[in-house]
Parts: C-alpha cells; sequence; structure tokens
C-alpha cells in the first residue's frame, strides 16, 4: 500500500512550492521561477490555504445535506442495520474520494478532500465502533487504525495528530485498565514508548523515498517529543495521578518517585535545548522553548502564584532580553545558526502577525480605562479592544 | 522535494551557482535561521511584560517605590523612542524595511507601555475628567502616528481597534462568541457606519498612494465589523430586508476586492455571509418546516458553489 497520489506530480508540487518560497526571500529570480515551474508541471487542483478553508466549510454544509437524507431514509431501520449503514457510508465515501475526487479530478488536499476524507473517517469509525456496542478498546483502536490508514494514504496532517493520540490514548488505557503497578508505570511507559517512537522517525525521515511523508514525520516527532516531555512533568503526573487514579495526598505528602519527577520536569527540556543546539535540530528546539516555560509553570503552580504583575513583567523583561541579546549575538552566523530570515514561513504572514497582535496586546490601555470607570462613574463601553485581558 | 532538489535544479541550469551555493546550506541544514523563534521571544516578552506592567501600574500607588517604577517605565519609552527615531528610516509612502531584526518589536514595546503610563497619568492627575472617551481616541491617534510613521502593521491594527472601541464597538472575535458583541442598542448601526466610513477613508489613502500595504489591514477590520453589524440587524429587527440588502451590498464589495487584490480572505467573508443571508431570506418567505427541502438546499447550494469555484479556478489563483 502506498498514498493515492500520482507521484511525479507530488515531487513537482513540492518544487514549485519550495521554489515559491525561495523567490519570495529573493534567493532566485521571478523568471528563474517560471522556469521551474514550466519544468516541473503539476496537475493537482491545490488551491490556497483561504480557498481551501472556504471549500472545506462548503463542503461539510453539503455533506451535512447528503447525510441529512440518508439519515431520514435509514433512520427507523434500527440498531442492527444502523452500524452496517453507517460503515458502508463511510467506506463508500473513502471510495467516492480515492476513485473519483484525487484519480479523476486530481485533487490534492483540496478542502473538498479534506472534508470527504474525515467524514469518511467519521462514519468508518462510529460505524465499527457501533457494532461493538461502543467498547472503549474498539473505539480506540479503530481510531488508531482509520486515522493511521487516512494519514498514511492521504498524507493527511491532522488525521496524523489524531492517530497518534489515539495511539496515546490506547497505551494509556491499556496500563490503566491493567491496575496495580501498571497504573504507576504509566509514565515511565510513555517515556520508553515515545521516546522510541521519535527515535524511529528521526532515522526515517531522511530516506529519500519516504519524502512525501516528511511533514506528517514532523507531526509524529514533534508529539511524541512533547508526550516524553509530558509524561515525566510533575505538574502532569502529580495531578493525573489525583485525578484519574484517586490517589489521595494528605498534608506534606508527595507522589511516588517525586523526586524523579522533579529532576525529569527540569532535565528533559534542557535536554532538548542541547541536543536542538548541539543537532541544528529546530525542531527540538521549539519543542524544548514550549518545554522550558511550561516547566516555569509547573513550579510557579506549586511555589505560589503570588504577585503575578511581577512574575510577568520580570518573565516578559527577561525574554525580551535574552531575544534582543540573542539577535545581537547572531549578527554574524556562529556554530550555523543566522537571525536572518532565509525562508518565509507560510504562517508568518504580516497581516496574521499584525491581527494576533491586536487581539492580544490591545487589552492593555483598557486597564486605565476600568479604573476610571469605577471612579467616575457613567457607563462607558470603550476601553481597548478587549477588556477580557 | 529532497535534499538533492537544489542540485537538481542546478544541473537542469534553472538556478546559477551562486544561487544553489546558498540555497543548498539552508537546504541541507548546515545553516539554521532562528529568526521566527526569536521574534517568538520578542512577542512573548511584550506581551507579558506590557501585561505585567498594567497591573502594577496601578498598585501600591503613592510608595515610593511606585515612584520609582513609573519613572523606569517612562525611562523605558523614551528609550524605545530614541532608538527607533536614532535607527529608524525616514517616513516614506511605501513599505519600509526594519533596520534589525527587533525594531518592530523596541517600537511596539514603546508604544504600548507609553499608552499605559500616559493612562495612569491621567488616572492620577484626571487631566480629562470630563471628557473620559478621548483617552481612546487619543490612544488612536497616538497609536495612527506610530504606525505611519514607523510602517508598523501591528501598531496599525491596534490604533483600529482603539478607534473603533471610542465609538463603543469592539473588533474581536472572542466578545462574539461570548455575546457581548454590541452591548448596547443600535450599536450594530455605529458598526456599520464605522465600517463604511473607514473603508472609504481606506481606499482613498490607497488612491494616493499613501501606505498602500496598508488597506489590507482596515479592509479586513472594516468587513469584519460591517458584516457583523449587519447580521445582527438582520437576526433582531423589523427592518431585515434593509440588512439583508446591505449584506449584499458588502458581498458584492468584498467579493470585487478579493478578485482585485487576489486576497480571497474576503471572498471567504462574502461566501459566508451571503450565504446566512440568504438562507435567512428563504426560511422567511419560502422554505418552512420541510426538512428534506433544507437537506436538498445545503447540497445542491454548496455543492453549486464548489463546482463554480473549481470551474473557475484560474480566476482565483494567486499572484
Amino acid at each position: 500500500m502506498k498514498h493515492a497520489y500520482n507521484e511525479v506530480n507530488l515531487h513537482n508540487l513540492a518544487v514549485i512550492k519550495e521554489s515559491k518560497r525561495w523567490s519570495s526571500q529573493g534567493l532566485i529570480e521571478e523568471d528563474q521561477l517560471k522556469n521551474i515551474e514550466q519544468e516541473y508541471p503539476c496537475s493537482f487542483y491545490h488551491p490556497n490555504i483561504i480557498i481551501r478553508i472556504l471549500l472545506f466549510i462548503a463542503a461539510l454544509f453539503a455533506l451535512s445535506g447528503a447525510t441529512g437524507f440518508f439519515a431520514l431514509l435509514f433512520g427507523n431501520s434500527g440498531e442492527k442495520v444502523l452500524p452496517l449503514a453507517c460503515l458502508i457510508y463511510g467506506v463508500i465515501s473513502f471510495a467516492l474520494l480515492d476513485r473519483i475526487l484525487i484519480n479523476q479530478h486530481r485533487h490534492y488536499k483540496s478542502g473538498v478532500a479534506e472534508c470527504i476524507l474525515y467524514h469518511a473517517c467519521g462514519f468508518a469509525i462510529v460505524g465499527l465502533s457501533w457494532m461493538a456496542d461502543f467498547n472503549t478498546y474498539v473505539i480506540l483502536i479503530t481510531c488508531l487504525l482509520v486515522f493511521s490508514y487516512a494519514a498514511f494514504r492521504y498524507l493527511d496532517l491532522l488525521t496524523t495528530m489524531a492517530a497518534i493520540g489515539s495511539f496515546a490514548g490506547l497505551l494509556f488505557y491499556t496500563c490503566y485498565e491493567a491496575g496495580g503497578i501498571f497504573q504507576q508505570v504509566i509514565p515511565f511507559v510513555f517515556i520508553v514508548c515515545f521516546g522510541s517512537v521519535y527515535a524511529i522517525t528521526r532515522k526515517f525521515k531522511v530516506r529519500d523515498h519516504l519524502q512525501f511523508w516528511s511533514l506528517n514525520m514532523m507531526i509524529v516527532e514533534t508529539i511524541s517529543l512533547l508526550l516524553v516531555y509530558a509524561a515525566g512533568n510533575y505538574l502532569v503526573v502529580r495531578e493525573l495521578s489525583i485525578n484519574l487514579m484517586n490517589l489521595e495526598l494528605v498534608e506534606g505528602q508527595d507522589i511516588p518517585f517525586a523526586f524523579l519527577f522533579y529532576a525529569l520536569t527540569i532535565i528533559v527540556p534542557f535536554a532538548l535545548l542541547y541536543v536542538g543546539i548541539k543537532h541544528k535540530d529546530v525542531l527540538a528546539l521549539r519543542v524544548s522553548l514550549i518545554a522550558i516555560a511550561f516547566t516555569v509553570f509547573t513550579f510557579k503552580y506549586y511555589y505560589g502564584f503570588g504577585h503575578p504583575e511581577i512574575t510577568l513583567t520580570v518573565a516578559g523583561a527577561l525574554l525580551f532580553g535574552i531575544a534582543l541579546l540573542l539577535f545581537n549575538y547572531l549578527k554574524t552566523m556562529r556554530g550555523g545558526f543566522t537571525r536572518e530570515n532565509h525562508l518565509a514561513e507560510k504562517w508568518a504572514n504580516l497581516n496574521l502577525q499584525a491581527f494576533v497582535i491586536s487581539q492580544t496586546l490591545g487589552g492593555n490601555q483598557s486597564q486605565s480605562n476600568n479604573q476610571i470607570e469605577t471612579g467616575g462613574g457613567g457607563k462607558f463601553g470603550g476601553g481597548g479592544s478587549t477588556d477580557s485581558f | 522535494m529532497t535534499k538533492n532538489t537544489p542540485r537538481e535544479l542546478f544541473e537542469k541550469g534553472l538556478i546559477r551557482e551562486d544561487q544553489f551555493n546558498k540555497i543548498d546550506v539552508i537546504i541541507s541544514g548546515k545553516v539554521v535561521s532562528v529568526f521566527y523563534e526569536l521574534q517568538a521571544l520578542l512577542y512573548l516578552g511584550v506581551l507579558l511584560f506590557t501585561t505585567g506592567v498594567g497591573i502594577l501600574i496601578y498598585m501600591n500607588i503613592g510608595s515610593l517605590g511606585h515612584l520609582i517604577s513609573i519613572s523606569a517605565l517612562i525611562l523605558l519609552t523614551i528609550g524605545c523612542f530614541y532608538y527607533a527615531f536614532k535607527n529608524g528610516a525616514a517616513y516614506s509612502n511605501d513599505t519600509v524595511k526594519p533596520v534589525t531584526p527587533y525594531f518592530d518589536y523596541v517600537v511596539l514595546l514603546g508604544a504600548l507601555v507609553f499608552v499605559s503610563v500616559a493612562g495612569y497619568l491621567q488616572f492620577q492627575f484626571g487631566i480629562l475628567n470630563e471628557n473620559l472617551e478621548l483617552v481612546t481616541l487619543i490612544t488612536s491617534v497616538f497609536f495612527f502616528y506610530i504606525a505611519y510613521r514607523f510602517d508598523h502593521l501591528g501598531v496599525l491594527s491596534l490604533a483600529i481597534t482603539a478607534l473603533a472601541s471610542f465609538w463603543s464597538v469592539s473588533i474581536s472575535p472572542q466578545k462574539w462568541y461570548s455575546g457581548t458583541f454590541f452591548e448596547t442598542a443600535n450599536l450594530h448601526i455605529v458598526a456599520i457606519i464605522f465600517g463604511v466610513l473607514v473603508a472609504t477613508i481606506a481606499l482613498v489613502l490607497e488612491m494616493r498612494r499613501i501606505k498602500m500595504h496598508f488597506t489590507f489591514t482596515y479592509l479586513n477590520f472594516c468587513s469584519l465589523l460591517f458584516f457583523a453589524g449587519a447580521i445582527t440587524g438582520l437576526f433582531i429587527g423589523a427592518w431585515w430586508f434593509v440588512y439583508l440588502l446591505l449584506i449584499y451590498g458588502g458581498c458584492v464589495f468584498a467579493y470585487l476586492m478579493a478578485m482585485k487584490r487576489k486576497s480571497f480572505l474576503f471572498l471567504l467573508y462574502a461566501f459566508i455571509c451571503a450565504y446566512i443571508g440568504t438562507t435567512y431570506l428563504l426560511e422567511k418567505t419560502i422554505l418552512r418546516d420541510a426538512i428534506e427541502i433544507w437537506f436538498l438546499y445545503s447540497i445542491f447550494s454548496c455543492g453549486g458553489f464548489i463546482y463554480f469555484i473549481i470551474k473557475f479556478k484560474n480566476y482565483f489563483k494567486q499572484k
């Protein structure tokens, strides 16, 4: 089994996309981009992201209409037929997607294709799980299988995440149900399992014939690293032990192996940071930054949130300062790291950044207005863009 | 796309050797750019710092430490703007490239801290006690000045939201789902008028070739406000037909903008709003109660739309 697309087209599309990034960054010229586009023709229907969203929404409405119709037809046919009907409906959707949309009309992640794919996954999973009366094991296993299939065959990223999520869920549930000592070792099982998943994916990532799955593998790597960190994080372990395993802690008592989890909470992010810098691995670097932030949060959570305003101010000043220092330090390239922006990331659109800034930073002048409101009285609806911040 | 692709392109003569040398070190990962990571740190720094300062400034008022911290903040703003005016390029009607990768964030920090401190001083000394709304207006004018002076899209969007909040409308999706978007009656009319007015100004500025790359941000906020106002009007009043016409008018405008600029976000707005409007119209007039017809309606309307987009796919290509 392999992916559903024409390989030449897939390769050419990737080359064109990459060349566009080079061109937008001024690494190659416009004419060269045109030549490359001619040399690497691609017959896929793969519109830009906004059109994809638009088509996705439209397809969602259309499909709900279709589903509604089938529901009317089969709605009264009873418990025996319905699961089968769902499953058949899901399988037919997969077939339509594969044969007609992808093979005939050459859709590649067109918005419509994704919509039908998720729709097909949903019905296949519901159908199969229903046959087993929604047994948790069966649900988790079908989720894992169906999502992995969708991720593998259609190179889809969202179902890749869902597949990893169901794998983690299955692992957790199995240990949890086994009870006793198995519940206690869940963190270590997670660390070993997802550590191996990470190591294996890293190995496979460099193979040329697996290049089409490179984005999927990147997601697998990221989520595995995050799960490894989360499994060793003191806060996660403690809260999950209390909430799910009914661990009861009296004053002054701590969770089993507390010192180990404290150590992991600190060591893992910095180990990742080290790996990221040493091997010039951007992915590990990014995960390590998130992990460091969460480590700080973990310690603040148990050792007092007193004076949050001071914490915020100091943390903000520190981050800003560190970033400025690093920007200046990397003025000239050091150890292969540079501050220059070589290739624009797809999501790093200036308009988008501006929107994020207006939504998150607009609140800080509202403070003054709120204060005035209580002092001066009178209804004053203004005050920054959001006073929820 | 593999690590060998640049070499392949080079051997086919599609890129030159000097280009290949530059590209190859990036693709092979010999050179790694941490530009976005550092920018993210700067952004988080500004976010945390200004939030913290916003709270801190109103605590322990009158104590010595408080005075020191206010003075420190004033010094910080002066420092930021000193840096910006000294190193920044002169004003230009076109896009200005920031001199350093962190220039934009220094300006942003300076502007935000300035507004916090100014708001505090006004609170403390009560200069504008008579006209409290003026504070937001002045904030907005200040932001507009900074945005144009230093060519800053982020500060521009802050300026637009501040201006909108002067008219008591808020541009924030977070408010839409909490249901407090238009708190006062008839605010949706204000939103519609505001949207139309500001969009007109933006288009006039664009015709005069002043900061043409700002137009998208203006139009984006204006369409959000306009459509949110019009749809609210559609659902609440007896005047729904007027609002329906307004929505259709807005959709035509958004469609034209999308085609002219090849920025399909406006097409997305136009589609969603026209769909809501039309569905509402049908529900009010001919289609009632029959659920099968609604299923047919959604299949054919959306199916038709998808067909239309794909059929004319060449129209919908980005530059």
